[in-house]
């Protein structure tokens, strides 16, 4: 089962991450005066109950068996009464979701760098090409709205400090 | 007389608030916002408002929460419109409403069913704020009495209530709730001046923003999720045909119908503590018990939209008094305005009532006028709002993206922020898959400098001993409530488990 895996997979650096939390926990310094309780000790009784959790998730994922199948149906039952959100079961697609990524992570790059309008552009068009490319034109206007006239509206009228970037060679 | 004449006052200063011309503004404004948000399958309000938050920086704190809370209760009404015309719920409190309201529209009576879901909200709410307006003061009372110990058993309470109805597995939600606390003890201890979980960024002494966690969360989230199955979005959508208005028989079956999902709602919403959501499942569940038409529900009764409306929306007008009152949200949504107005420099709960009364009444004043503005916006423009659907998806996404961008920055002005933010996008996906709540996440980070504090000062008060949790009835009360809501899913295995301990061979009666 290959939904299992990836539970599996996420249990352990559940735990991992809980121990990681816990360890750093324990080295917080204590103050120079005494207290009757340090900041360290809110910390560890977080880690200690993330750590605890974190296995119990492991256990509940690592084990087999009719007993676990059965526990899981009435999970799906209370589900069901607490309407909780459907899971996301289809195949997600990778390619797509790693542009994103990738443009999210250019877009943080460069919003300083390049300034906001410049950035917001080029991480537009770069998306519309990506996505959908079937109304260019209309599009288009859209990012030069969305980047360049926002930009002005958001300096000159609100007067909201954003990047300007390349755009400070012209004095704006 | 004494006690009417000071309510009267405190209305007619609500109202003083509020109708000011830039507060009736901001009101419009939010609730607009708000139906867009609503409407727009991508976006619900816990993003909506996370989303909009920096535009709330420059106001007042009483104009910031009359903006925000409309845009909440805007969501709420919003979320219905698509249910029954598209079938595609706007956000998870609308998700019941897809189940009567689109069969409805299938019939030919998309009309009726927009028009009594609109009621509906609309009864619901001016209920739920009244409620507020007649309790809020009362229960602000009785929480200015309680100490530390108190808070910090309330802060249990909330965070297990919530939690323990936030996702189909216990063991996730807590690890979200925990998660959320872990985080909110970065950066410099109030208490102590100790950093803790800096790693020797100067960036994090401040500890993390949690609008960056939250909109990385929420709105990336929610962009990545949608994204990973763009292909298939083509929508079936009906139109609206014939009549909006109810007919006669339609308003006998709409009345007690809205009645039960009122009250329903308010008490899930506002005693319970659990989200919209919830309330909304819970209302069906009551209809399907208790309608004289339940035969019909599936099938296309108006009871099947009137009462998850009403009642989603008495349980949003519901989580206000526990946000207001105690400080304490009770959904995801109220923890973002309650971390919004922390960020402000506000911090709700029970002083909230006695120090800033034009703040409270200003927002209960502008519920009632939201209210009626949504009344307004919402039938006769309904098909305007349908139109909306037609914004392609992929444009949508990138707009939530440079929104999410541009709200980041402006807070603080930190790249840093920003790259935090797509970590916590790319985390919100990977937990989505996994089926792990967020919406705890942002309570724990919301409370957690609080409980923190009221735990240290309880335990300063009973010189180290966790016995003063217990020894105080309401504190004792309030933790055992706490216990209630986490074992309530394995009550029936404790049963199976006691009566195997006894002997008893008998298959569960339950």
């Amino acid at each position: 089962m290959k939904e299992n895996r990836e539970e599996r997979i996420a249990s352990v650096v559940l735990i991992v991450f809980s121990a990681a939390y816990l360890v750093c926990a324990f080295f917080i310094p204590m103050p120079l005066f005494k207290q009757q309780l340090g900041p360290g000790a809110f910390p560890i009784a977080i880690g200690i109950g993330m750590l605890i959790l974190a296995g119990i998730y492991a256990w509940q994922q690592f084990r087999g068996g009719a007993k676990a199948k059965e526990e899981d149906e009435e999970v799906e039952k209370r589900a069901v009464i607490i309407g909780a959100v459907e899971k996301i079961e289809k195949k997600a697609d990778l390619k797509t979701m790693g542009f994103m990524l990738v443009a999210m992570l250019f877009y943080a790059f460069a919003f300083e760098r390049l300034g906001y309008a410049i950035s917001t552009f080029v991480v537009f068009m770069a998306g519309i090409l990506y996505l959908d490319r079937r109304h260019l034109v209309r599009d288009a206007v859209i990012v030069v709205i969305s980047s360049f006239v926002l930009y002005f509206i958001f300096t000159v009228f609100l007067r909201v400090r954003l990047p300007a970037g390349l755009l400070s060679i012209f004095g704006l | 007389m004494d006690f009417l004449s000071h309510f009267w006052g405190n209305v007619t200063l609500g109202f003083g608030v509020a109708g000011t011309p830039f507060n009736l503004l901001l009101c419009f404004v939010g609730v607009f916002l708000g139906t867009l948000i609503g409407v727009l399958p991508g976006i619900g309000p816990m993003t909506g408002v996370a989303l909009l938050i920096p535009l709330t920086f420059s106001l007042q704190p009483s104009a910031a929460i009359i903006l925000m809370a409309g845009i909440y209760y805007g969501a709420m009404y919003g979320g219905s419109t698509t249910s029954i015309l598209v079938n595609t719920p706007g956000e998870s409190s609308s998700v019941v409403t897809c189940l009567d309201g689109y069969q409805m529209a299938k019939k030919g009576r998309a009309g009726p069913a927009l028009a009594a879901a609109a009621i509906g909200s609309f009864i619901a709410g001016t209920f739920a704020t009244l409620m507020l307006m007649l309790f809020g003061p009362w229960v602000a009372g009785i929480a200015l009495n309680f100490g530390p110990p108190e808070f910090f058993s309330l802060m249990v309470a909330g965070l297990t209530v919530v939690t323990s109805l936030a996702g189909r597995s216990l063991v996730k939600a807590l690890f979200a709730t925990l998660f959320g606390l872990a985080i909110a003890t970065m950066g410099i201890d109030n208490q102590s001046g100790v950093p803790r979980f800096v790693f020797g960024n100067p960036e994090l002494m401040d500890g993390l923003e949690f609008l960056v966690v939250a909109i990385g969360l929420f709105a990336l989230c929610e962009v990545f999720v949608n994204l990973s199955d763009m292909k298939d979005a083509v929508q079936e959508r009906l139109s609206i045909k014939g009549s909006l208005w109810l007919t006669k028989e339609d308003w006998k079956r709409f009345i007690p119908s809205c009645i039960r999902g009122t009250l329903s709602g308010f008490f899930v919403g506002g005693i319970a503590g659990a989200g919209a959501a919830v309330a909304s499942f819970v209302s069906y569940g009551l209809e399907k018990k208790a309608s004289k038409y339940r035969d019909e529900l599936g099938k296309g009764a108006i009871e099947g939209v009137t009462g998850p409306e009403s009642a989603n929306n008495a349980a949003a007008g519901g989580a206000l008094i526990h946000l207001l009152c105690l400080g304490i949200p009770g959904s995801g949504t109220t923890a973002i305005m309650l971390g919004a107005l922390l960020m402000i420099g506000l911090q709700p709960g029970p002083l909230l009532f006695t120090q800033q009364p034009a703040f409270v009444w200003g927002l209960i004043a502008s519920m009632y006028i939201g209210n009626i503005m949504l009344l307004v916006l919402n039938l006769p423009l309904v098909g305007m709002w349908v139109k909306l659907l037609d914004v392609p998806l992929y444009l949508l996404l990138l707009f939530i993206t440079m929104f999410s961008f541009l709200g980041v920055y402006t807070m603080n002005n930190s790249v840093q922020d920003l790259y935090l933010m797509v970590g916590f996008g790319v985390i919100g996906y990977l937990m989505k898959r996994l089926d792990i709540p967020a919406s705890p996440i942002i309570l724990g980070i919301v409370l957690g400098k609080l409980m923190e504090e009221k735990m240290r000062q309880s335990l300063v008060i009973s010189d180290g001993s966790v016995m003063i949790f217990l020894n105080r009835p309401i504190s004792l009360f309030l933790l055992f409530l706490a216990v209630v809501a986490i074992t309530n899913p394995y009550w029936k295995q404790i049963g199976r488990a006691i009566r195997r301990l006894f002997g008893k061979t008998q298959p569960d009666a339950l």
